[in-house]
């Protein structure tokens, strides 16, 4: 789905290589927030390398039109940290952006769809209202509905745990390995700086990024 | 040295002259993706906010600016000679004021909110995290800005000529007397195609070049939500200074 090979980039990767495969779990530990940002739009192409290559399902990005860029983004699943919702929308416009914006479905089945989501991971706050004020747990959660709703191939997390209760967690981690096994194929890739994160989470593969690398953990 | 300097600041404007040129450019070339409904969301409200909100209080300021102008001109020329009066009205009014008063306006409105709203998004990465989900910022944040913006300040100067030249004729009949039909006959061999031209292609310029401004200024703010001060202030005043520069430059092309 998503593979670095050799990839550098100025004082922050140097020749580092990585796989994420088909199906699989990977998680990858970051040692600054910066370095977990930077490697998120790299995976997104927001960021290109240096030199080196990225494949994004399959395709190496230096070769994608910005079109086809985008088409690959649509089959990632990017639930960020704080939610990465928008300030001007409201929290329902906010799930449906992205599948209003690429789908031709019609507005009777996208609010289905939208609030079969939210009941599948316990979303039950109001949607019509601004995100600004929702505490960071929620924005997460409208993030993570808004990322199903696409019904990625790749969903990438980023420190999704982060602030919340073995509770809280707990059932996160419930919705997303459901989601995982929801669509065959699909692949789950955890960036995160928490240590912990390997205790509760079964990774497929796990790495750590170290002074430009990425190394391997048992 | 003074001499590098100089040249550095003329590449830094032409730079930053083709950078608002290609904002436009593209604008038009994503025009097509107004079919695609969150992007028409944007569109309507750009247009609910830059032109239908405004639009009481541009109708009022077009009174009250007509009411000025025909007692100005009424007191300089005399009370009897209602068809000059009525071409002098559509001079200033059609010719000037209409543009450049609505330009004021949208700059004054929604100049500093695209900027600062844009510059908010930038800041806080919600640009980036449209960016992820696969959608273009161009077509889904910046095209209906321009395009609505544009649109409002063609709609505003149009409201404000009308109300201008309905406000003066109402005056100078309940006021002095004036007939009706002297206005009317005055007005009606003044409002030329040069006239009505010269109006529209100066609304639509300045409505395109203040939208490219702002949203340009808007998407340079980067890192910290403190430098979004600074952009508005940046896209009001070269909003300003472009809208009068071209203004001159259409005048002059018109009516030379």
């Amino acid at each position: 789905m998503i593979t670095l090979e050799c990839a550098s980039l100025k004082g922050f990767l140097d020749c580092a290589s990585l796989a994420v495969s088909k199906g699989r779990v990977c998680a990858i530990l970051t040692e600054t927030e910066f370095e977990k940002n930077l490697l998120l739009r790299i995976f997104t192409g927001l960021t290109r390398l240096d030199s080196g290559k990225i494949f994004i399902f399959g395709k190496e990005v230096s070769f994608f039109s910005y079109s086809e860029l985008n088409a690959a983004r649509k089959k990632m699943g990017i639930v960020l940290n704080n939610g990465g919702l928008i300030s001007n929308l409201k929290v329902w416009e906010n799930i449906m952006l992205p599948l209003s914006y690429h789908s031709s479905l019609s507005h009777h089945d996208m609010d289905e769809k939208m609030i079969s989501i939210l009941g599948k991971i316990g979303y039950d706050d109001d949607i019509a209202v601004l995100p600004g004020p929702l505490p960071a747990y929620k924005k997460r959660l409208a993030g993570f509905a808004r990322a199903m709703l696409m019904e990625p191939d790749l969903v990438i997390y980023d420190s999704v745990f982060e602030g919340l209760s073995p509770d809280i967690r707990s059932k996160v981690l419930e919705t997303i390995t459901a989601f995982q096994r929801q669509k065959e194929g699909r692949a789950s890739l955890f960036l995160d700086m928490d240590e912990g994160l390997l205790d509760y989470i079964r990774a497929d593969s796990a790495y750590t990024l170290k002074k430009g690398k990425f190394y391997e953990r048992n | 040295m003074k001499t590098k300097r100089i040249t550095e600041n003329i590449l830094d404007t032409i730079l930053y002259l083709s950078g608002l040129f290609n904002i436009i450019l593209n604008a038009f070339k994503n025009l097509p993706s107004l079919r695609i409904s969150p992007v028409r969301t944007v569109f309507f409200r750009q247009i609910y906010f830059a032109g239908i909100e405004t639009l009481g209080k541009m109708v009022i300021i077009g009174l009250l600016i007509g009411i000025v102008i025909i007692s100005q001109i009424t007191s300089l020329i005399g009370v009897g000679r209602g068809e000059l009066i009525g071409k002098i009205l559509i001079w200033v009014v059609i010719r000037e004021l209409g543009p450049l008063f609505a330009a004021i306006v949208v700059i004054a409105r929604s100049v500093t909110a695209i900027s600062a709203e844009l510059g908010s998004m930038n800041a806080q990465g919600e640009i980036a995290s449209i960016e992820m989900m696969g959608i273009d910022p161009e077509r889904y944040l910046i095209m209906p800005r321009i395009i609505a913006l544009t649109l409002s300040a063609v709609m505003l100067t149009f409201y404000f000529e009308l109300a201008a030249i309905l406000g003066g004729i109402i005056v100078t009949s309940l006021f002095w007397g004036i007939p009706f039909e002297q206005h009317t006959t005055g007005i009606l061999t003044s409002l030329t195609i040069p006239e009505l031209s010269a109006s529209l292609v100066k609304s639509l310029l300045f409505g395109l070049v203040i939208s490219a401004v702002s949203c340009s200024q808007g998407l340079k703010v980067s890192g910290s939500i403190t430098k979004i001060p600074q952009a508005t202030t940046k896209a009001t005043m070269q909003s300003l200074f472009f809208v009068f520069i071209f203004d001159g430059m259409i005048t002059l092309i018109f009516f030379l």
